[in-house]
Order: C-alpha cells, then sequence, then structure tokens
C-alpha cells in the first residue's frame, strides 16, 4: 500500500491528477453540450419540417449504429482529410486529440439524448398540453412552463443513465491519446510494468465515479418526485 | 478507396460478428445464472451476484478487457487473447442481460400469477408456462438493444490485439493513407449488420406481440 | 349433512402490518347458492375474498371448505396450526376463482388459457383438453373466439374466458373478485349473464360486486361489510327492505345503479 501512496506524489500524481481532471471535464462538458444539440435535435425533428426530420434521423440512426471508438478514429484520423475549399483558401478539420473527444462526446451524446428528449415528448399526455391550450397558455408558454418540466422529471433517470455511459465512454478516448485518467494511469503501468495493478485501480476509481453519480441522480429523482404525475 | 480493402473489412465484420455472437450467448446463460441468484432471496448468492453486476455495469469496458487480459496469465490462466476478450465481452454483457431479466420477470403482473395458482399450477409450472414466457417478451426489445450495445462495443477487443473490424480498419487506414473512407466504409459496415439485428428484434417482437395484453 | 355449508369462516382476522383490515368475520355460504359481498371501498371485502382463495394468508381464524379446513387447522392442543401444502392443494382444487383484472396469460390463446391446467395439473392429453376447453368456451359463448389472444378480446369476451378457464376445472365453489368493476358498463351485461346461467345450475358463489342490482336479483344471501367487520347479513329483501341500517342507506345511495331501483 505504501508503493501505492508513493504514485501519488510527485511526477506521477500530477499526471494522475491531471487525467482525472481531464477526465471529469470531458463527461461534464460532453455531457452538457450533448444535451443542448439533444435537445435541439429533438424540437429541430418534432417542430422543423419533413426533409429536416428525416436527415436528423438518419444522422441519429448513424451515430447510434456505429461503435464510439470508429467515430473516434474518424473524427480524429479522417478529420485533416476532410477539407472545405473556399475560393483559393481551404479549412480541414484538424483537431489535437483532446478537441476531437470533446467533438466525438458532444456528437454521440447528441444522437442519444434527442432520442431520450423525443421519448420524453411523446410521453407529456395530450390533455396536459390542451389544458395549457384552454387557459390561455401560448405556444412559447406551453413549452417553458409545461413540457419542459414535465419531461425533465421523465427523462431524468435515462439522462443520468445516459450520463453514466458516457463517463465510461471517456474512457475510450484515451485510444487516440487524450490525456485522460485511463491514458495516464496506462503510461505508469506500462513503464513499471505494473499493468493489473493499474487497471484495477482504474476500474475501482471509475468504479465509484459512477456509484456517486447514480446516487446523486437516485437523490435529485427523490427530491423531484412529488411532481410526477398524480395517477402514477 | 478500392473494392478490395472494402472486402477486407467485410471479411473481418465476419469475425465482428463471430466474437459478438459468442459473447451474447455465453453472457445470457451467465445472466440468467446472476437473475436467478438475484431473486433466490438468498443474501449468500444475492450479494455476490449484485456485485458482479455494479462492477461490470460500472466501469468502463475498455478497462474491463485490459484488466482481464493481463490477470488471466498472473493468476495461470495462458488463453488467447481472443479468450480473454470473448470472457471480457461476456462478463459485460451478462451484468446488462441480468438487470434486464430482472426488470422483465418483475414487470409480469402479479394477477397472472395468482391466475396460475388458482388453477392449481405449481410453482415450477408456473414458472415455466407463464412467468418465463411472459417475462422474455417483455424483454425482447432490451435484449435486442443489448446485442447491439456488444456489437458496437466489440470494437474495443482491438486494443488486446484481436483481429475484427475495427482492428482491421485501423491497419488499413494507417498503412494506405486514406483514413476517412476506411473508417466510414466500417461505420457503414457496422450499421448494415446493427439494422438487421434490429430488424430480427422487430421481427421476433412482433411474432410475439400478438399474444401480449 | 346439508347442514354443513360450502364455505365456513370463523373469526378471521388479517392485518397488514399495524393496519386491521378483517376484524374478527364470521361468515357462512350456504351450497348451491350465491352469497354476495358489498360494501363501500376498503371494508375489506375483497381481502376476505382473497383470504378464502389462500392469496393472502389469514392473521387469525379458520376457513372450511365443505368442512374441511383451509390453510390452517387445528393442533393436538387446540392451538392454529398450519396445514402441509398436499392439504392446501387438495382443498382449493374445489375452488375457481374470477379476478377483477380477469388475468388471462397474455401468451396464451383464449382456448390456451382454458386448456393449459387440465394439461400441466391434471396431465389431460392435449387433444383431450382441447375439447374440454372448447366445451368450455362454448358456454360463455365464446368458442368462436377460440383462437384469439387476450389482447384481441374485448374485456367482456376475456372475463367470459376467465370463467371458462376457472370452470374447466370443476370447482365446486366459484369466488368472484368485483368481475365487472373494470369493465365499461355496455360490456357488464354480457358476464352477469354468464354468472346468473352459472347461479340457475346450482353453483356455489360467493361475489364481491358493487353490481347491487344483481346481488338483488341473484344472490340468496347479502353480507354487508364495513370497516372490516360484518354490518348485516341476510335475504336481500331483509338486507335491502325498510328501514336499512343507517351505513346501508348511506352505501345504496353512493352505489345504486338506475337498473336497481326499480328491484328494491
Amino acid at each position: 500500500m505504501t508503493s501505492l501512496l508513493g504514485y501519488l506524489g510527485g511526477e506521477d500524481g500530477r499526471n494522475i491528477l491531471s487525467g482525472l481532471v481531464n477526465t471529469c471535464v470531458l463527461w461534464v462538458v460532453g455531457t452538457l453540450l450533448g444535451t443542448v444539440l439533444g435537445f435541439l435535435t429533438a424540437v429541430a425533428r418534432r417542430y422543423g419540417p419533413r426533409p429536416i426530420d428525416w436527415l436528423l434521423k438518419a444522422c441519429v440512426e448513424v451515430i447510434r449504429g456505429t461503435p464510439f471508438l470508429v467515430q473516434a478514429y474518424l473524427l480524429y484520423f479522417g478529420g485533416p482529410y476532410l477539407c472545405l475549399e473556399l475560393g483559393g483558401a481551404s479549412a480541414c478539420l484538424t483537431l489535437d486529440p483532446f478537441e476531437a473527444g470533446i467533438l466525438g462526446l458532444t456528437i454521440y451524446a447528441g444522437a442519444y439524448f434527442s432520442e431520450l428528449f423525443r421519448a420524453g415528448f411523446d410521453a407529456i399526455p395530450r390533455g396536459h398540453i390542451e389544458a395549457a391550450t384552454t387557459v390561455g397558455l401560448d405556444r412559447w408558454q406551453t413549452l417553458r412552463r409545461i413540457i419542459l418540466p414535465e419531461m425533465t422529471m421523465l427523462v431524468l433517470p435515462a439522462m443520468v443513465n445516459m450520463s453514466i455511459l458516457l463517463l465510461k465512454e471517456t474512457a475510450v478516448l484515451s485510444i487516440i491519446s487524450v490525456k485522460e485518467l485511463k491514458f495516464q494511469v496506462d503510461i505508469i503501468g506500462n513503464r513499471d510494468y505494473a499493468f493489473v495493478e493499474a487497471f484495477t485501480i482504474l476500474a475501482l476509481v471509475y468504479w465509484a465515479l459512477v456509484e456517486l453519480c447514480g446516487r446523486a441522480g437516485r437523490y435529485a429523482e427523490a427530491r423531484l418526485s412529488r411532481y410526477r404525475f398524480a395517477h402514477s | 478507396m478500392s473494392w478490395e480493402l472494402f472486402w477486407l473489412l467485410v471479411e473481418a465484420s465476419g469475425l465482428t460478428i463471430v466474437y459478438s455472437a459468442v459473447s451474447i450467448f455465453f453472457g445470457f446463460l451467465l445472466a440468467a445464472a446472476i437473475c436467478g441468484a438475484d431473486l433466490s432471496g438468498r443474501a449468500a448468492v444475492a450479494r455476490p451476484a449484485r456485485l458482479f453486476v455494479s462492477f461490470f455495469r460500472g466501469t468502463p469496458l475498455l478497462i474491463q478487457l485490459l484488466l482481464i487480459y493481463y490477470l488471466l496469465p498472473k493468476i495461470g490462466l495462458n488463453v488467447p487473447s481472443e479468450v480473454a476478450a470473448v470472457i471480457g465481452l461476456s462478463f459485460s454483457t451478462a451484468s446488462y442481460q441480468a438487470e434486464i431479466l430482472r426488470g422483465g420477470f418483475q414487470s409480469v403482473p402479479r394477477g397472472v400469477v395468482e391466475a396460475a395458482d388458482m388453477c392449481g399450477l405449481s410453482a415450477r409450472a408456473t414458472f415455466r408456462r407463464i412467468r418465463l414466457p411472459i417475462a422474455v417478451r417483455l424483454t425482447l426489445p432490451a435484449l435486442t438493444s443489448e446485442a447491439i450495445m456488444i456489437l458496437k462495443s466489440s470494437s474495443l477487443i482491438s486494443v488486446v490485439g484481436v483481429v475484427e473490424l475495427t482492428t482491421m480498419a485501423k491497419d488499413l487506414a494507417s498503412s494506405t493513407y486514406q483514413p476517412l473512407p476506411i473508417f466510414a466504409s466500417a461505420g457503414f459496415i457496422y450499421l448494415v449488420i446493427n439494422l438487421v439485428v434490429a430488424g430480427l428484434g422487430l421481427w421476433a417482437e412482433r411474432s410475439a406481440r400478438r399474444g401480449h395484453a | 349433512m346439508s347442514t354443513v355449508p360450502a364455505i365456513r369462516v370463523r373469526g378471521l382476522v388479517k392485518r397488514f402490518g399495524d393496519v386491521e383490515v378483517l376484524s374478527g368475520i364470521d361468515l357462512d355460504a350456504p351450497r348451491g347458492e350465491v352469497t354476495c359481498l358489498i360494501g363501500p371501498s376498503g371494508s375489506g371485502k375483497s381481502t376476505l375474498l382473497r383470504c378464502i382463495a389462500l392469496l393472502e394468508e389469514a392473521t387469525d381464524g379458520f376457513i372450511e371448505i365443505d368442512g374441511e379446513p383451509l390453510g390452517f387447522g387445528l393442533g393436538p392442543n387446540g392451538e392454529r396450526m398450519r396445514l402441509p401444502q398436499a392439504s392446501v392443494r387438495q382443498v382449493r382444487a374445489k375452488i375457481g376463482m374470477v379476478f377483477q383484472q380477469f388475468n388471462l396469460w397474455p401468451h396464451m390463446t383464449a382456448l390456451g388459457n382454458v386448456a393449459e391446467a387440465l394439461v400441466t395439473v391434471h396431465g389431460m392429453p392435449r387433444a383431450a383438453a382441447n375439447a374440454k376447453a372448447m366445451a368450455e368456451l362454448d358456454k360463455v359463448g365464446l368458442a368462436a373466439r377460440a383462437e384469439h389472444y387476450p389482447s384481441e378480446l374485448s374485456g367482456g369476451q376475456q372475463q367470459r374466458v376467465a370463467i371458462a378457464r376457472a370452470l374447466a376445472l370443476e370447482p365446486r365453489i366459484m369466488l368472484f373478485d368485483e368481475p365487472t368493476s373494470s369493465l365499461d358498463p355496455e360490456l357488464t351485461g354480457e358476464v352477469l349473464s354468464v354468472m346468473r346461467g352459472l347461479a340457475d345450475s346450482g353453483m356455489t358463489m360467493l361475489v364481491v360486486t358493487h353490481e347491487i342490482g344483481f346481488a338483488a336479483s341473484v344472490a340468496s344471501k347479502i353480507v354487508f361489510l364495513d370497516h372490516g367487520k360484518l354490518l348485516v347479513e341476510g335475504a336481500p329483501g331483509t338486507v335491502f327492505g325498510k328501514p336499512r341500517h343507517p351505513r346501508i342507506e348511506q352505501f345504496l345511495d353512493t352505489y345504486l345503479d338506475r337498473g336497481a331501483a326499480g328491484l328494491l
């Protein structure tokens, strides 16, 4: 155990900490941007014109139907070949690993979140929206005051699960050399030929983070549960 | 990108399908055992079952795969990396499938079990003839999603050196300097496989739906 | 001989935690007749029926079916003693039950629902079981629907299949737990008429119901439960006739259907 604690001091400790910070940044930013992208996608698909709905549906299906690792590879290695010619100048999607990681997570999360929100829209009883109309709320007020709060309650548990899934996916980004937790611990494990120890500790750290997130989610659910439908 | 390259990817996707199918099969058997242990009401087996599920659902598959890959030789099991990969995938999907099955059994309405009771069906007959078929029908959509999840997750076994679709794509991309078309093609092949699986799932659901209240 | 009632309940108590749902019920259901249990929601009538079906275990008291103890009997020193599973099964086989929510098995056809126990419990060959099931479905007017799944049947049809399923096992006693409460009003008639036919054939029936009209016209005995106690019992004329117990008056104001008004 003393040798294990030894890693936490000095250079190694700093690297592990920066890896943990990067993992959390990727997770939180990816979740937040993914939520925004997912919500916009869901709204566009529901209220936008048909062709937009079809186009976005195709995008969502592609992202949900392919491995995150392949998406990360495509962005990171394929990005520089994805160029836009404008007049004489050309701009390519050249991203450093971290940028590719954030972008990849956001797109990936956005696709899944959009499906959650769509299910949330559908699960709100029509009568609630009709009731809002009869008391004179306009479309925007109905969305803001009725649909959004009700949907939050409905999709919260699934969103917590999705965000846990994203936390675990961040580890995949080490493969495109994003310097997150797994990447940093991996380096130390390789150097000291301590693979099992390194991956055991990694597993325990992620497990703890996931449990923490799950507990926070259940706490939030319990706090919000009194707003649940009267009939449930 | 040439057709030969695309064909190499298609061939490698056969391995992806095989590893995934084997993992889903063993995962299901393990999940059934875990679910049985969890619902048995005996703490001695239920607690380890729940711990297993919590661990494999609470940690990244990438790390599970690497841990199993390095752990097996350390405890004297020198197995090929393909076997380590399938064990990792099976454990992971078992933990998810166990939760799905548990949810299915818990969603079987109490009334239909009481009706079986009143008709004199034994506990065994009630399980085999009433609870199991209803639970399986209830869980079909979730099990289909899980199968698709594992097909996608199998891309991670490339990190322990197992050759499959993603490994092939990575190798071809770096040797031909054509990452864009090659990774896009790999993605396309995954998508086609998953659409087929989703279609099979829908077909299974539809043939079971007639018998649903 | 005829003095032994089909169902005899003595001192039945049921508690859920601290809540006493039934507090010492004594009840006799005479053979070959219809006994209706009525009372406001939460009066304990469904719990009483479920205790008689052993779907709930009573906290105290005894139940006899045809004079045989069900679930609990008297031990050598006169103490209340749980009876072995085999005897429970044997006594319970005399009871058929119809539920408020029908509880048909969703993955089996109407025929499959009726034939299932004939095959798995009584070991009847599939063909013979199907023939018998078909005959039972015919009695409730649903032979034409034999191959339909529950999801393809109306609520009234589902409940008639559920009655056929119970009758196929040739019970001596039929228990009905609010058989029409989850049906649309226009579908209750078909179920009640099947039940009427069953009563006319001499089946012993214990029915929990809010259908006062049915109770008044078919039952030979009405039992009124209130707050877990048996408040009034007797022939419909006695229970519903004036002067009435004030609680019954109040209950009838709430539940009386228009059809029944003329009957009372």
